[in-house]
């Protein structure tokens, strides 16, 4: 059994492992981050790459305005295309309710200064040509909202990592964590290695609960299904991820890259748990959904599907922060936003483990909180 | 004159620039970078380069580029894992699943 040491050793792949990571490295940590399989093998790789600060929760709005500045910056930092495309968010309203809803979360998100309005049913068929309107009331469309591709940013960080001095280590599987008197002290590896290390951030997605568990804390974090298609490349049509809350609605938008379009909906009832296996449900009624909104959509072939876990937590906001256990840190139970989360959490939770304070205090993203009102912009 | 310097030219980027994935574009020369990177299973190819990711879904070059790890790593090809095929195998228009019933 080989020892080794690090600052912090991170446990995870992911977007949120790797930024974080990339963050530490360059503020000077000895960064190892270890992952069981491959980077973007759990629900990074899944993810259709939408970014958006048009949310309820104030914490949520602050640090998404972050992240979009730090993607808009990505390119540069990371020496990487990372596909960073401004085409925005346009949130669908077919009743009087949800469009009140709408109006009520511009308000808290404009008072942060976000560039974001409530648009007519005809503003929203000008931005989105060929848009089934029918009962439609407008839309909240935020134009500062984006794509980009999962796996650039992701790979990025990570050689970024590597750049900075780090370790980033595959098929490496996390088996324990040493503590005494309820502080870390080192890490077991599938591979017989032993981190010693002062610092461990638990960056698992849905299998964070386990690497808690490691250190005998419990964390109220819950996995579903969510399935998503892919279609062929096709002429660009429209720029904003459209998305329809109706509970047989959904959300996709074209990929600008390459012209794809990714969309998916959420499960009414959901899904609980880790399967990942594509159904033949949801080939044949998100189809339905993308083409009763976009009808010329029809002839468009779908190349591929797929499914992936949602990391939810009671309240729909990341649990982000320290634990019980000194010196071990969690971010994680993102709730299906971890990409676009990614950046400035990875930002600011380096400055947490680094030097105590993050300049967006995350003390409503706390493990301990008390988990209130949910997040109504899932 | 200008013809001629043109063929030649041509000629030259065809011979350095071979496409193996067709759907998506990926040349040789990028596989090979992404193995010598670390990329080195089909799956992990795939997601750098989108490689089997296009309209064949693979069936042209997979087995290409298991040839390729092969040659680079020295894992067989024969016991490479190829990336999960995801259903529909052949694509089809969205209107056309969206009129499936089950049957
Ligand atoms: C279909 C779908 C669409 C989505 N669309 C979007 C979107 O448009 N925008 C957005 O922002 N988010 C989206 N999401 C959510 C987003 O994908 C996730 O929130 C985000 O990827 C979470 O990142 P993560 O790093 O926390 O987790 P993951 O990417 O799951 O990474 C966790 C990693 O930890 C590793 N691991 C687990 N246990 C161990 C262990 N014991 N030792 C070592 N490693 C371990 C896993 O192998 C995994 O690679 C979507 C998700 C799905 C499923």
């Amino acid at each position: 059994m080989a020892s080794r040491t690090a600052d912090t050793v991170i446990v995870g792949g992911g977007i949120i492992g790797a930024a974080t990571g990339y963050y530490l490295a360059k503020s000077g940590h000895k960064v190892v981050l270890l992952e069981r399989s491959f980077p973007c093998s759990g629900a990074t790789g899944r993810c259709i790459g939408g970014i958006r600060a048009q949310f309820t929760h104030d914490l949520s709005i602050r640090v998404m305005i972050e992240s979009i500045r730090l993607f808009s910056e990505l390119n540069d930092e990371l020496g990487e295309t990372v596909h960073w495309h401004q085409g925005g968010y346009l949130f669908l309203a077919f009743d009087e309710p949800r469009k009140q809803a709408f109006l009520e979360a511009i308000k808290v998100q404009r008072n942060y200064g976000l560039d974001v309005e409530f648009i007519s049913s005809a503003e929203c068929g000008q931005i989105v040509p060929g848009l089934n309107r029918e009962g439609l009331l407008g839309g909240a469309y935020c134009p500062t909202d984006g794509q980009a591709d999962p796996f650039h940013v992701t790979y990025g960080y990570l050689a970024g990592i590597k750049r900075l001095g780090g370790e980033v280590r595959v098929d490496t599987e996390v088996t324990g964590i040493n503590t005494r008197d309820s502080k870390v002290v080192s890490v077991l590896t599938s591979k017989g290695d032993e981190f010693f290390c002062p610092n461990v951030l638990n960056a698992a997605g849905a299998w964070s609960d386990e690497i808690c568990r490691m250190a005998g804390i419990e964390v109220p974090i819950a996995p579903d299904r969510h399935e998503s298609l892919v279609t062929e490349a096709v002429e660009r049509l429209f720029d904003p991820m459209l998305v329809d809350y109706r509970s047989d609605g959904c959300y996709f938008v074209q990929h600008i890259g390459t012209g794809h379009f990714v969309g998916c909906y959420t499960p009414v009832p959901l899904v609980p748990g880790r399967n990942m296996d594509a159904t033949d449900e949801f080939i044949t009624e998100m189809p339905r959904r993308m083409v009763r909104l976009v009808p010329k959509l029809g002839q468009v072939k779908v190349l591929r599907q797929w499914a992936g876990s949602y990391c939810m937590t009671p309240d729909g906001s990341p649990i982000c922060g320290r634990t019980p256990v000194e010196g071990l840190y969690i971010s994680s139970g993102m709730s299906g936003h971890g990409f676009m989360f990614g950046p400035a959490l990875g930002k600011l939770m380096a400055e947490l483990i680094a030097c105590g304070k993050p300049s967006i205090p995350l003390d409503q993203f706390a493990p301990d909180r008390e988990f209130g009102k949910a997040e109504a912009m899932k | 004159m200008g013809g001629k310097t043109r063929r030649t030219a041509r000629k030259r980027t065809a011979k350095k620039v071979t496409v193996v994935c067709r759907c998506e574009e990926v040349t040789e020369d990028e596989i090979r970078r992404a193995i010598r990177e670390g990329h080195q299973t089909l799956e992990q190819i795939k997601r750098k380069l989108r490689t089997g990711m296009g309209h064949c879904q693979g069936r042209g070059c997979l087995r290409i580029i298991a040839q390729m790890v092969e040659e680079e790593t020295g894992f067989p090809a024969s016991e490479q894992k190829l990336p999960t095929s995801r259903p529909p195998l052949k694509p089809l228009p969205l209107d056309l699943l969206a009129r499936y019933d089950g049957e």
